[in-house]
Protein backbone atom coordinates (compact mmCIF):
# COMPACT_ATOMS: atom_id res chain seq x y z
CA UNK A 1 0.00 0.00 0.00
CA UNK A 2 1.58 3.24 -1.14
CA UNK A 3 1.40 6.02 1.41
CA UNK A 4 1.83 9.67 0.47
CA UNK A 5 2.14 12.30 3.18
CA UNK A 6 0.89 15.84 2.79
CA UNK A 7 4.52 17.05 2.69
CA UNK A 8 5.38 14.59 -0.08
CA UNK A 9 2.38 15.70 -2.10
CA UNK A 10 3.31 19.36 -1.75
CA UNK A 11 6.86 18.54 -2.77
CA UNK A 12 5.68 16.79 -5.96
CA UNK A 13 3.33 19.70 -6.63
CA UNK A 14 6.30 22.07 -6.37
CA UNK A 15 8.37 19.94 -8.78
CA UNK A 16 5.33 19.90 -11.10
CA UNK A 17 4.96 23.70 -10.95
CA UNK A 18 1.45 23.41 -9.53
CA UNK A 19 0.04 25.57 -6.80
CA UNK A 20 -2.69 23.41 -5.25
CA UNK A 21 -5.85 24.55 -3.48
CA UNK A 22 -6.29 23.26 0.06
CA UNK A 23 -9.38 21.17 -0.80
CA UNK A 24 -7.60 19.40 -3.67
CA UNK A 25 -4.91 17.95 -1.42
CA UNK A 26 -6.77 15.03 0.25
CA UNK A 27 -8.45 14.06 -3.06
CA UNK A 28 -5.12 14.00 -4.90
CA UNK A 29 -3.45 12.04 -2.10
CA UNK A 30 -6.11 9.32 -2.38
CA UNK A 31 -6.06 9.23 -6.19
CA UNK A 32 -2.26 9.04 -6.37
CA UNK A 33 -2.06 6.44 -3.58
CA UNK A 34 -4.61 4.24 -5.37
CA UNK A 35 -2.71 4.33 -8.66
CA UNK A 36 0.68 3.74 -7.02
CA UNK A 37 -0.64 0.88 -4.90
CA UNK A 38 -1.95 -0.77 -8.04
CA UNK A 39 1.13 0.02 -10.15
CA UNK A 40 3.49 -1.37 -7.50
CA UNK A 41 2.82 -4.85 -8.93
CA UNK A 42 5.49 -4.12 -11.58
CA UNK A 43 7.99 -4.96 -8.85
CA UNK A 44 7.04 -8.63 -9.35
CA UNK A 45 8.07 -8.44 -12.98
CA UNK A 46 11.48 -10.06 -12.48
CA UNK A 47 9.72 -13.43 -12.30
CA UNK A 48 9.02 -13.14 -16.04
CA UNK A 49 12.63 -13.05 -17.12
CA UNK A 50 16.02 -11.54 -16.82
CA UNK A 51 16.74 -7.87 -16.56
CA UNK A 52 18.89 -7.87 -19.68
CA UNK A 53 15.94 -8.24 -22.06
CA UNK A 54 16.50 -5.66 -24.79
CA UNK A 55 13.87 -3.06 -25.59
CA UNK A 56 13.06 -2.17 -29.20
CA UNK A 57 16.07 -2.07 -31.46
CA UNK A 58 15.92 1.60 -32.25
CA UNK A 59 18.41 3.18 -34.58
CA UNK A 60 19.23 6.82 -34.89
CA UNK A 61 17.58 8.82 -37.64
CA UNK A 62 19.48 11.57 -39.40
CA UNK A 63 18.43 14.30 -41.77
CA UNK A 64 20.30 17.21 -43.33
CA UNK A 65 20.53 20.25 -41.08
CA UNK A 66 18.77 22.70 -43.37
CA UNK A 67 17.58 26.13 -42.29
CA UNK A 68 13.88 26.57 -42.98
CA UNK A 69 12.69 30.15 -43.12
CA UNK A 70 9.87 30.87 -40.70
CA UNK A 71 8.13 34.08 -39.81
CA UNK A 72 8.60 34.84 -36.09
CA UNK A 73 5.32 36.78 -36.19
CA UNK A 74 3.24 33.60 -36.37
CA UNK A 75 4.84 32.42 -33.12
CA UNK A 76 4.98 35.77 -31.32
CA UNK A 77 1.37 36.44 -32.25
CA UNK A 78 0.33 33.74 -29.79
CA UNK A 79 2.25 35.19 -26.84
CA UNK A 80 0.22 36.37 -23.84
CA UNK A 81 2.58 39.37 -23.69
CA UNK A 82 5.33 40.46 -26.06
CA UNK A 83 7.62 43.34 -26.80
CA UNK A 84 9.20 43.52 -30.24
CA UNK A 85 10.64 40.04 -30.84
CA UNK A 86 10.61 39.00 -27.18
CA UNK A 87 8.23 37.18 -24.87
CA UNK A 88 7.60 39.30 -21.79
CA UNK A 89 7.58 37.50 -18.42
CA UNK A 90 7.37 38.68 -14.80
CA UNK A 91 10.52 39.15 -12.68
CA UNK A 92 12.70 36.07 -12.79
CA UNK A 93 14.86 36.69 -9.71
CA UNK A 94 12.86 37.21 -6.55
CA UNK A 95 13.79 39.14 -3.38
CA UNK A 96 16.40 41.36 -4.97
CA UNK B 1 -29.36 5.70 -51.98
CA UNK B 2 -30.09 4.43 -48.48
CA UNK B 3 -29.79 6.74 -45.48
CA UNK B 4 -27.04 9.19 -46.48
CA UNK B 5 -26.07 9.78 -42.85
CA UNK B 6 -24.97 6.20 -42.38
CA UNK B 7 -23.65 5.56 -45.87
CA UNK B 8 -20.05 4.37 -46.01
CA UNK B 9 -17.32 6.47 -47.59
CA UNK B 10 -17.29 3.96 -50.42
CA UNK B 11 -21.03 4.52 -51.05
CA UNK B 12 -20.70 8.30 -50.78
CA UNK B 13 -17.86 8.27 -53.32
CA UNK B 14 -20.01 6.26 -55.71
CA UNK B 15 -22.80 8.84 -55.42
CA UNK B 16 -20.34 11.66 -56.01
CA UNK B 17 -18.90 9.86 -59.04
CA UNK B 18 -22.37 9.28 -60.48
CA UNK B 19 -23.15 12.96 -59.82
CA UNK B 20 -26.18 12.02 -57.73
CA UNK B 21 -24.95 14.71 -55.40
CA UNK B 22 -22.14 17.25 -55.33
CA UNK B 23 -19.45 17.60 -52.69
CA UNK B 24 -21.07 20.92 -51.68
CA UNK B 25 -24.41 19.21 -51.11
CA UNK B 26 -22.72 16.46 -49.16
CA UNK B 27 -20.94 18.97 -46.93
CA UNK B 28 -24.21 20.89 -46.42
CA UNK B 29 -25.91 17.65 -45.47
CA UNK B 30 -23.38 16.82 -42.74
CA UNK B 31 -23.23 20.41 -41.47
CA UNK B 32 -27.02 20.23 -41.06
CA UNK B 33 -26.66 16.95 -39.17
CA UNK B 34 -24.40 18.72 -36.67
CA UNK B 35 -26.89 21.58 -36.39
CA UNK B 36 -29.73 19.19 -35.77
CA UNK B 37 -28.12 16.73 -33.38
CA UNK B 38 -24.92 17.97 -31.86
CA UNK B 39 -26.35 20.30 -29.25
CA UNK B 40 -27.67 17.16 -27.61
CA UNK B 41 -24.80 14.78 -28.48
CA UNK B 42 -21.92 17.17 -27.71
CA UNK B 43 -19.38 15.56 -30.04
CA UNK B 44 -17.83 18.74 -31.45
CA UNK B 45 -16.06 21.60 -29.72
CA UNK B 46 -16.37 23.60 -32.93
CA UNK B 47 -17.95 23.10 -36.33
CA UNK B 48 -16.30 25.30 -38.95
CA UNK B 49 -18.13 27.45 -41.51
CA UNK B 50 -18.58 26.04 -45.00
CA UNK B 51 -16.41 28.61 -46.73
CA UNK B 52 -13.35 27.97 -44.58
CA UNK B 53 -13.80 24.19 -44.82
CA UNK B 54 -13.70 24.42 -48.60
CA UNK B 55 -10.67 26.75 -48.71
CA UNK B 56 -8.07 25.24 -51.08
CA UNK B 57 -10.36 22.27 -51.83
CA UNK B 58 -9.42 20.74 -55.19
CA UNK B 59 -11.79 17.73 -55.43
CA UNK B 60 -8.81 15.44 -56.04
CA UNK B 61 -7.69 12.41 -54.07
CA UNK B 62 -8.87 9.22 -52.43
CA UNK B 63 -11.11 11.07 -49.97
CA UNK B 64 -12.28 13.86 -52.27
CA UNK B 65 -15.27 15.65 -50.82
CA UNK B 66 -15.66 13.36 -47.80
CA UNK B 67 -16.08 15.28 -44.52
CA UNK B 68 -14.58 14.10 -41.25
CA UNK B 69 -13.83 15.49 -37.80
CA UNK B 70 -10.48 15.79 -36.03
CA UNK B 71 -9.82 15.23 -32.33
CA UNK B 72 -8.91 18.51 -30.71
CA UNK B 73 -5.36 17.46 -29.83
CA UNK B 74 -4.37 17.29 -33.52
CA UNK B 75 -3.29 20.60 -35.06
CA UNK B 76 -5.28 22.20 -37.87
CA UNK B 77 -3.66 25.36 -39.20
CA UNK B 78 -5.22 28.64 -38.01
CA UNK B 79 -7.83 26.71 -36.04
CA UNK B 80 -7.96 26.50 -32.28
CA UNK B 81 -6.34 23.36 -30.83
CA UNK B 82 -7.49 23.34 -27.21
CA UNK B 83 -6.87 19.69 -26.23
CA UNK B 84 -10.20 20.23 -24.40
CA UNK B 85 -8.18 22.17 -21.81
CA UNK B 86 -8.59 25.69 -20.43
CA UNK B 87 -4.84 26.21 -20.73
CA UNK B 88 -5.10 26.19 -24.55
CA UNK B 89 -8.59 27.71 -24.81
CA UNK B 90 -7.62 30.30 -27.44
CA UNK B 91 -4.52 28.70 -28.89
CA UNK B 92 -4.47 28.64 -32.69
CA UNK B 93 -2.21 26.15 -34.44
CA UNK B 94 0.46 27.59 -36.69
CA UNK B 95 0.59 24.53 -38.92
CA UNK B 96 -1.31 21.41 -39.99
CA UNK B 97 -0.42 18.07 -38.40
CA UNK B 98 1.08 15.81 -41.07
CA UNK B 99 -2.00 13.54 -40.89
CA UNK B 100 -4.27 16.55 -41.47
CA UNK B 101 -2.06 17.88 -44.27
CA UNK B 102 -2.12 14.53 -46.06
CA UNK B 103 -5.88 14.18 -45.60
CA UNK B 104 -6.35 17.60 -47.18
CA UNK B 105 -4.09 16.55 -50.05
CA UNK B 106 -6.40 13.58 -50.57
CA UNK B 107 -9.39 15.90 -50.79
CA UNK B 108 -10.88 15.21 -47.33
CA UNK B 109 -12.85 18.04 -45.71
CA UNK B 110 -12.20 18.87 -42.04
CA UNK B 111 -15.57 19.82 -40.60
CA UNK B 112 -14.50 20.69 -37.07
CA UNK B 113 -12.77 19.88 -33.80
CA UNK B 114 -13.95 16.92 -31.74
CA UNK B 115 -14.33 16.90 -27.96
CA UNK B 116 -12.06 14.62 -25.94
CA UNK B 117 -10.72 14.08 -22.46
CA UNK B 118 -8.39 16.91 -21.46
CA UNK B 119 -5.02 16.26 -23.14
CA UNK B 120 -6.43 12.80 -24.04
CA UNK B 121 -6.29 11.76 -20.38
CA UNK B 122 -9.37 9.75 -19.54
CA UNK B 123 -11.66 6.93 -20.65
CA UNK B 124 -15.03 8.67 -20.76
CA UNK B 125 -14.47 12.16 -22.25
CA UNK B 126 -15.71 13.48 -18.88
CA UNK B 127 -12.40 15.28 -18.15
CA UNK B 128 -12.97 17.73 -21.05
CA UNK B 129 -12.97 21.28 -19.68
CA UNK B 130 -15.79 22.21 -22.05
CA UNK B 131 -18.56 19.68 -22.39
CA UNK B 132 -19.76 16.15 -21.92
CA UNK B 133 -20.17 13.98 -25.00
CA UNK B 134 -23.00 11.47 -24.79
CA UNK B 135 -23.08 7.91 -26.01
CA UNK B 136 -25.31 7.94 -29.12
CA UNK B 137 -26.95 4.68 -27.97
CA UNK B 138 -27.92 5.94 -24.52
CA UNK B 139 -27.65 9.57 -23.47
CA UNK B 140 -27.24 8.59 -19.81
CA UNK B 141 -23.96 6.92 -20.67
CA UNK B 142 -20.47 7.97 -21.69
CA UNK B 143 -19.10 7.39 -25.21
CA UNK B 144 -15.79 6.19 -23.75
CA UNK B 145 -12.59 8.09 -24.23
CA UNK B 146 -10.41 9.80 -24.62
CA UNK B 147 -11.48 10.26 -28.28
CA UNK B 148 -15.18 10.28 -27.29
CA UNK B 149 -16.21 13.20 -29.52
CA UNK B 150 -14.54 11.75 -32.63
CA UNK B 151 -16.17 8.38 -32.06
CA UNK B 152 -19.65 9.62 -31.08
CA UNK B 153 -19.81 11.81 -34.20
CA UNK B 154 -19.14 8.83 -36.46
CA UNK B 155 -21.46 6.48 -34.55
CA UNK B 156 -24.29 9.04 -34.77
CA UNK B 157 -23.84 9.53 -38.51
CA UNK B 158 -22.68 13.14 -38.25
CA UNK B 159 -19.56 12.30 -40.30
CA UNK B 160 -18.35 9.07 -41.94
CA UNK B 161 -14.82 9.18 -40.48
CA UNK B 162 -12.77 10.85 -37.79
CA UNK B 163 -9.28 10.98 -36.38
CA UNK B 164 -8.65 10.22 -32.74
CA UNK B 165 -5.46 9.50 -30.87
CA UNK B 166 -4.34 6.48 -28.89
CA UNK B 167 -2.00 6.28 -25.93
CA UNK B 168 -3.63 3.44 -24.00
CA UNK B 169 -6.77 2.62 -26.00
CA UNK B 170 -8.39 6.00 -26.62
CA UNK B 171 -9.74 5.10 -30.07
CA UNK B 172 -10.54 1.40 -29.62
CA UNK B 173 -12.31 1.67 -26.26
CA UNK B 174 -14.79 4.39 -27.32
CA UNK B 175 -15.23 2.66 -30.71
CA UNK B 176 -16.27 -0.49 -28.84
CA UNK B 177 -18.57 1.46 -26.51
CA UNK B 178 -20.27 3.17 -29.47
CA UNK B 179 -20.36 0.23 -31.88
CA UNK B 180 -17.94 1.35 -34.61
CA UNK B 181 -14.52 0.42 -36.03
CA UNK B 182 -11.44 1.90 -34.34
CA UNK B 183 -7.80 1.43 -35.33
CA UNK B 184 -4.61 1.82 -33.34
CA UNK B 185 -1.86 1.59 -35.99
CA UNK B 186 1.67 0.25 -35.45
CA UNK B 187 3.77 2.79 -33.57
CA UNK B 188 5.55 4.84 -36.22
CA UNK B 189 3.15 4.10 -39.06
CA UNK B 190 1.40 7.48 -38.75
CA UNK B 191 3.31 10.69 -38.11
CA UNK B 192 2.85 12.30 -34.69
CA UNK B 193 3.91 15.70 -36.06
CA UNK B 194 1.17 18.06 -34.93
CA UNK B 195 -0.36 15.63 -32.43
CA UNK B 196 -0.05 17.30 -29.03
CA UNK B 197 2.21 14.98 -27.03
CA UNK B 198 0.85 13.12 -24.01
CA UNK B 199 3.18 10.11 -23.86
CA UNK B 200 5.43 10.32 -26.91
CA UNK B 201 6.65 6.71 -26.90
CA UNK B 202 3.06 5.42 -26.88
CA UNK B 203 1.01 8.09 -28.71
CA UNK B 204 -0.31 7.27 -32.17
CA UNK B 205 -3.06 8.85 -34.27
CA UNK B 206 -5.92 6.41 -34.88
CA UNK B 207 -8.87 6.17 -37.26
CA UNK B 208 -12.59 5.76 -36.50
CA UNK B 209 -15.15 4.73 -39.12
CA UNK B 210 -18.30 2.60 -39.38
CA UNK B 211 -16.81 0.02 -41.75
CA UNK B 212 -13.48 -1.75 -42.06
CA UNK B 213 -13.05 -0.68 -45.70
CA UNK B 214 -13.47 2.99 -44.76
CA UNK B 215 -10.97 2.61 -41.96
CA UNK B 216 -8.38 1.11 -44.34
CA UNK B 217 -9.06 3.93 -46.81
CA UNK B 218 -8.45 6.70 -44.26
CA UNK B 219 -5.31 4.94 -43.04
CA UNK B 220 -4.06 4.87 -46.64
CA UNK B 221 -4.17 8.67 -46.60
CA UNK B 222 -2.33 9.22 -43.32
CA UNK B 223 0.22 6.37 -43.09
CA UNK B 224 3.81 6.74 -44.20
CA UNK B 225 7.25 8.09 -43.45
CA UNK B 226 7.42 11.75 -42.46
CA UNK B 227 10.60 13.80 -42.17
CA UNK B 228 8.96 15.83 -39.39
CA UNK B 229 8.66 12.77 -37.13
CA UNK B 230 11.87 10.76 -36.89
CA UNK B 231 10.02 7.92 -35.16
CA UNK B 232 7.99 7.18 -38.31
CA UNK B 233 8.94 3.93 -40.03
CA UNK B 234 10.28 3.87 -43.57
CA UNK B 235 7.06 2.57 -45.04
CA UNK B 236 6.04 3.50 -48.57
CA UNK B 237 2.58 4.90 -49.23
CA UNK B 238 0.20 2.01 -49.60
CA UNK B 239 -3.44 1.29 -50.40
CA UNK B 240 -4.71 -0.65 -47.38
CA UNK B 241 -8.01 -1.57 -49.06
CA UNK B 242 -6.65 -3.86 -51.78
CA UNK B 243 -6.86 -7.13 -49.82
CA UNK B 244 -10.42 -6.66 -48.61
CA UNK B 245 -11.96 -9.53 -50.52
CA UNK B 246 -14.43 -10.75 -47.91
CA UNK B 247 -12.37 -13.82 -47.14
CA UNK B 248 -8.96 -14.78 -45.79
CA UNK B 249 -6.56 -17.71 -46.10
CA UNK B 250 -8.04 -20.95 -44.73
CA UNK B 251 -6.28 -22.11 -41.62
CA UNK B 252 -5.36 -18.62 -40.46
CA UNK B 253 -4.43 -19.03 -36.80
CA UNK B 254 -6.26 -16.80 -34.35
CA UNK B 255 -5.08 -16.95 -30.75
CA UNK B 256 -7.79 -16.17 -28.23
CA UNK B 257 -6.15 -14.60 -25.18
CA UNK B 258 -7.93 -16.63 -22.51
CA UNK B 259 -6.63 -14.70 -19.50
CA UNK B 260 -8.15 -11.57 -21.04
CA UNK B 261 -11.46 -13.09 -22.14
CA UNK B 262 -11.97 -14.68 -18.73
CA UNK B 263 -10.37 -11.96 -16.63
CA UNK B 264 -11.90 -11.20 -13.27
CA UNK B 265 -14.69 -8.63 -13.51
CA UNK B 266 -15.55 -9.31 -17.17
CA UNK B 267 -19.18 -8.58 -17.95
CA UNK B 268 -20.90 -11.82 -18.94
CA UNK B 269 -22.68 -10.32 -21.94
CA UNK B 270 -19.34 -9.15 -23.33
CA UNK B 271 -17.91 -12.67 -22.91
CA UNK B 272 -20.93 -14.20 -24.68
CA UNK B 273 -20.65 -11.75 -27.61
CA UNK B 274 -16.93 -12.49 -27.96
CA UNK B 275 -17.50 -16.24 -27.87
CA UNK B 276 -20.03 -15.82 -30.70
CA UNK B 277 -17.49 -13.81 -32.70
CA UNK B 278 -14.91 -16.57 -32.22
CA UNK B 279 -17.38 -19.09 -33.71
CA UNK B 280 -17.88 -16.80 -36.71
CA UNK B 281 -14.13 -16.51 -37.31
CA UNK B 282 -13.97 -20.30 -37.16
CA UNK B 283 -16.79 -20.62 -39.71
CA UNK B 284 -14.90 -18.26 -41.99
CA UNK B 285 -11.96 -20.68 -41.99
CA UNK B 286 -9.77 -19.62 -39.09
CA UNK B 287 -8.36 -22.15 -36.67
CA UNK B 288 -8.80 -21.05 -33.08
CA UNK B 289 -6.01 -21.50 -30.55
CA UNK B 290 -6.53 -20.75 -26.89
CA UNK B 291 -3.46 -19.00 -25.58
CA UNK B 292 -2.41 -17.27 -22.41
CA UNK B 293 -0.34 -14.11 -22.06
CA UNK B 294 0.04 -13.66 -18.29
CA UNK B 295 2.27 -10.62 -18.76
CA UNK B 296 -0.67 -8.77 -20.30
CA UNK B 297 -2.09 -8.54 -16.79
CA UNK B 298 0.73 -6.11 -15.95
CA UNK B 299 -0.15 -3.87 -18.89
CA UNK B 300 -2.26 -1.40 -16.98
CA UNK B 301 0.37 -0.95 -14.26
CA UNK B 302 3.12 -0.44 -16.84
CA UNK B 303 0.91 1.97 -18.72
CA UNK B 304 0.08 4.01 -15.62
CA UNK B 305 3.79 4.49 -14.92
CA UNK B 306 5.20 5.11 -18.41
CA UNK B 307 2.40 7.36 -19.63
CA UNK B 308 2.35 9.54 -16.50
CA UNK B 309 6.13 9.81 -16.49
CA UNK B 310 6.19 11.04 -20.07
CA UNK B 311 3.18 13.28 -19.49
CA UNK B 312 4.98 15.01 -16.63
CA UNK B 313 7.73 16.17 -18.94
CA UNK B 314 5.59 16.73 -22.04
CA UNK B 315 3.13 18.95 -20.20
CA UNK B 316 5.91 21.01 -18.58
CA UNK B 317 5.82 23.18 -21.71
CA UNK B 318 2.46 24.71 -20.80
CA UNK B 319 3.70 27.53 -18.62
CA UNK B 320 2.00 30.72 -19.80
CA UNK B 321 5.10 32.16 -21.48
CA UNK B 322 4.74 31.67 -25.23
CA UNK B 323 1.09 30.77 -25.82
CA UNK B 324 -2.10 29.78 -24.10
CA UNK B 325 -3.43 30.92 -20.76
CA UNK B 326 -1.38 33.16 -18.45
CA UNK B 327 -2.27 34.04 -14.88
CA UNK B 328 -0.64 37.29 -13.79
CA UNK B 329 1.75 37.04 -10.83
CA UNK B 330 4.61 38.97 -9.25
CA UNK B 331 7.32 36.51 -10.19
CA UNK B 332 7.99 34.01 -12.95
CA UNK B 333 7.80 31.00 -10.62
CA UNK B 334 4.43 32.11 -9.29
CA UNK B 335 3.19 32.80 -12.80
CA UNK B 336 4.04 29.22 -13.85
CA UNK B 337 2.36 27.68 -10.81
CA UNK B 338 -0.78 29.86 -10.95
CA UNK B 339 -1.19 29.43 -14.71
CA UNK B 340 -0.93 25.65 -14.48
CA UNK B 341 -3.15 25.50 -11.42
CA UNK B 342 -5.83 27.51 -13.21
CA UNK B 343 -5.38 25.98 -16.66
CA UNK B 344 -5.19 22.25 -15.94
CA UNK B 345 -8.07 20.09 -14.76
CA UNK B 346 -7.93 17.60 -11.88
CA UNK B 347 -7.07 14.50 -13.92
CA UNK B 348 -4.22 16.21 -15.76
CA UNK B 349 -2.75 17.50 -12.49
CA UNK B 350 -2.96 14.05 -10.91
CA UNK B 351 -1.23 12.44 -13.88
CA UNK B 352 1.57 15.02 -13.96
CA UNK B 353 2.15 14.50 -10.25
CA UNK B 354 2.14 10.70 -10.52
CA UNK B 355 4.66 11.04 -13.36
CA UNK B 356 6.98 13.19 -11.30
CA UNK B 357 6.61 10.81 -8.35
CA UNK B 358 7.55 7.64 -10.30
CA UNK B 359 10.57 9.45 -11.77
CA UNK B 360 11.76 10.94 -8.49
CA UNK B 361 14.84 9.85 -6.56
CA UNK B 362 13.97 6.94 -4.31
CA UNK B 363 10.97 5.81 -6.38
CA UNK B 364 12.28 5.60 -9.95
CA UNK B 365 13.81 2.14 -9.46
CA UNK B 366 10.69 0.60 -7.96
CA UNK B 367 8.34 2.10 -10.53
CA UNK B 368 9.86 3.49 -13.72
CA UNK B 369 12.77 1.08 -14.12
CA UNK B 370 10.56 -1.94 -13.47
CA UNK B 371 7.93 -0.66 -15.88
CA UNK B 372 10.53 -0.31 -18.64
CA UNK B 373 11.72 -3.83 -17.91
CA UNK B 374 8.13 -5.09 -18.04
CA UNK B 375 7.68 -3.30 -21.38
CA UNK B 376 10.65 -5.22 -22.80
CA UNK B 377 9.32 -8.51 -21.48
CA UNK B 378 5.88 -7.77 -22.85
CA UNK B 379 7.35 -7.15 -26.30
CA UNK B 380 9.30 -10.41 -26.00
CA UNK B 381 6.19 -12.42 -25.07
CA UNK B 382 3.97 -10.90 -27.77
CA UNK B 383 6.68 -11.47 -30.40
CA UNK B 384 6.98 -15.12 -29.31
CA UNK B 385 3.20 -15.51 -29.45
CA UNK B 386 3.12 -14.29 -33.05
CA UNK B 387 5.41 -17.21 -33.97
CA UNK B 388 2.54 -19.52 -32.98
CA UNK B 389 -0.49 -17.60 -34.26
CA UNK B 390 -1.19 -15.03 -37.00
CA UNK B 391 -3.47 -12.75 -35.01
CA UNK B 392 -4.65 -12.46 -31.42
CA UNK B 393 -8.20 -11.83 -30.28
CA UNK B 394 -9.18 -10.12 -27.02
CA UNK B 395 -11.99 -8.03 -25.58
CA UNK B 396 -11.69 -4.27 -26.15
CA UNK B 397 -13.73 -3.33 -23.10
CA UNK B 398 -14.53 -5.15 -19.82
CA UNK B 399 -18.19 -4.05 -19.91
CA UNK B 400 -20.64 -2.01 -22.00
CA UNK B 401 -20.71 1.81 -21.71
CA UNK B 402 -21.09 3.08 -18.14
CA UNK B 403 -23.14 5.99 -16.81
CA UNK B 404 -21.81 9.51 -16.34
CA UNK B 405 -20.13 9.87 -12.96
CA UNK B 406 -19.96 6.09 -12.41
CA UNK B 407 -16.30 6.27 -11.39
CA UNK B 408 -16.24 9.71 -9.77
CA UNK B 409 -15.30 8.15 -6.45
CA UNK B 410 -13.04 5.47 -7.82
CA UNK B 411 -10.67 6.88 -10.40
CA UNK B 412 -8.62 3.69 -10.41
CA UNK B 413 -11.59 1.73 -11.81
CA UNK B 414 -11.89 4.35 -14.54
CA UNK B 415 -8.18 4.01 -15.32
CA UNK B 416 -8.61 0.23 -15.57
CA UNK B 417 -10.85 0.73 -18.63
CA UNK B 418 -7.52 0.54 -20.50
CA UNK B 419 -6.76 -2.95 -19.18
CA UNK B 420 -7.13 -4.83 -22.50
CA UNK B 421 -6.08 -2.04 -24.83
CA UNK B 422 -2.92 -0.54 -23.32
CA UNK B 423 -0.65 -3.61 -23.72
CA UNK B 424 -0.95 -2.95 -27.47
CA UNK B 425 0.37 0.60 -27.08
CA UNK B 426 3.15 -0.59 -24.77
CA UNK B 427 4.32 -3.15 -27.32
CA UNK B 428 3.85 -0.80 -30.30
CA UNK B 429 1.79 -3.29 -32.32
CA UNK B 430 -1.47 -2.62 -34.23
CA UNK B 431 -5.01 -3.56 -33.18
CA UNK B 432 -8.47 -2.96 -34.57
CA UNK B 433 -11.68 -2.95 -32.55
CA UNK B 434 -14.78 -4.00 -34.48
CA UNK B 435 -18.39 -4.28 -33.31
CA UNK B 436 -19.42 -7.84 -32.38
CA UNK B 437 -22.76 -7.55 -30.63
CA UNK B 438 -25.02 -5.79 -28.18
CA UNK B 439 -25.89 -6.15 -24.52
CA UNK B 440 -29.48 -6.88 -23.47
CA UNK B 441 -29.91 -3.12 -22.96
CA UNK B 442 -28.83 -2.40 -26.56
CA UNK B 443 -25.32 -1.19 -25.78
CA UNK B 444 -22.57 -2.05 -28.29
CA UNK B 445 -19.79 -4.54 -27.63
CA UNK B 446 -16.45 -4.68 -29.45
CA UNK B 447 -13.75 -7.25 -30.06
CA UNK B 448 -10.17 -6.44 -30.95
CA UNK B 449 -7.92 -8.17 -33.43
CA UNK B 450 -4.25 -7.73 -32.63
CA UNK B 451 -1.36 -8.42 -34.98
CA UNK B 452 2.44 -8.17 -35.11
CA UNK B 453 4.18 -4.97 -36.20
CA UNK B 454 2.89 -3.63 -39.54
CA UNK B 455 0.22 -6.32 -39.96
CA UNK B 456 -2.54 -3.76 -40.61
CA UNK B 457 -3.37 -5.28 -44.00
CA UNK B 458 -3.94 -8.71 -42.53
CA UNK B 459 -5.96 -7.35 -39.61
CA UNK B 460 -8.17 -5.38 -42.01
CA UNK B 461 -8.62 -8.40 -44.28
CA UNK B 462 -9.76 -10.67 -41.45
CA UNK B 463 -11.93 -7.99 -39.83
CA UNK B 464 -13.53 -7.17 -43.18
CA UNK B 465 -14.41 -10.83 -43.78
CA UNK B 466 -16.02 -10.94 -40.32
CA UNK B 467 -17.92 -7.73 -41.04
CA UNK B 468 -19.28 -9.14 -44.31
CA UNK B 469 -20.52 -12.21 -42.43
CA UNK B 470 -22.28 -10.21 -39.68
CA UNK B 471 -24.81 -7.40 -39.41
CA UNK B 472 -23.40 -5.33 -36.52
CA UNK B 473 -22.03 -2.56 -38.75
CA UNK B 474 -25.50 -2.01 -40.22
CA UNK B 475 -27.07 -1.21 -36.86
CA UNK B 476 -27.25 2.45 -35.87
CA UNK B 477 -28.63 4.36 -32.87
CA UNK B 478 -32.36 4.97 -33.46
CA UNK B 479 -32.32 8.60 -32.32
CA UNK B 480 -30.09 9.57 -35.26
CA UNK B 481 -31.75 7.69 -38.07
CA UNK B 482 -33.76 10.59 -39.55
Amino acid sequence: MAHITREELLKIARISNLQLDEQEIPVLIKQIEDVLTYAACVQEIVKFGNAEEPLAKNSNVFRPDVVIKTDPETILDRAPERERNYFVVPVILENL
Amino acid sequence: MKNLAFASIKELQLSLAKKELSSHELLDFFLKRFEKYDQQLGSALEVFDKESILKNYTAQGILAGIPGIIKDNICQQDRITSCASKILENFKSTYDATAVKWLKQEGALMIGRANCDEFAMGSSTETSAYKKTKNPWDFQRVPGGSSGGSIAAVAAGLVPWSLGSETGGSVRQPAALCGIVGLKPTYGLVSRYGLVAYSSSLDQIGVATRTVYDNALVLSAIAGNDTHDSSTLSQPKKNYTTNLTGSFAKGLKIGVIDNALHAQGMDNEVVVALEESIKTFEKLGATIHHVSLPIMDYGAAVYFILSRAEAASNLARFDGVRYGLRQEADSLAQMYAKTRQEGFGKEVKARIMIGNYVLSVGHADAFYTNARLAQGLMRRDFTAMFKQVDLLLAPTQPAPAFKFGAFDNNKLQMDLQDYFTCPINITGIPALSIPCGFSSSQLPIGVQLIGPHLSEEKIFQVAHAYEQATQWHTMHPAHFLN
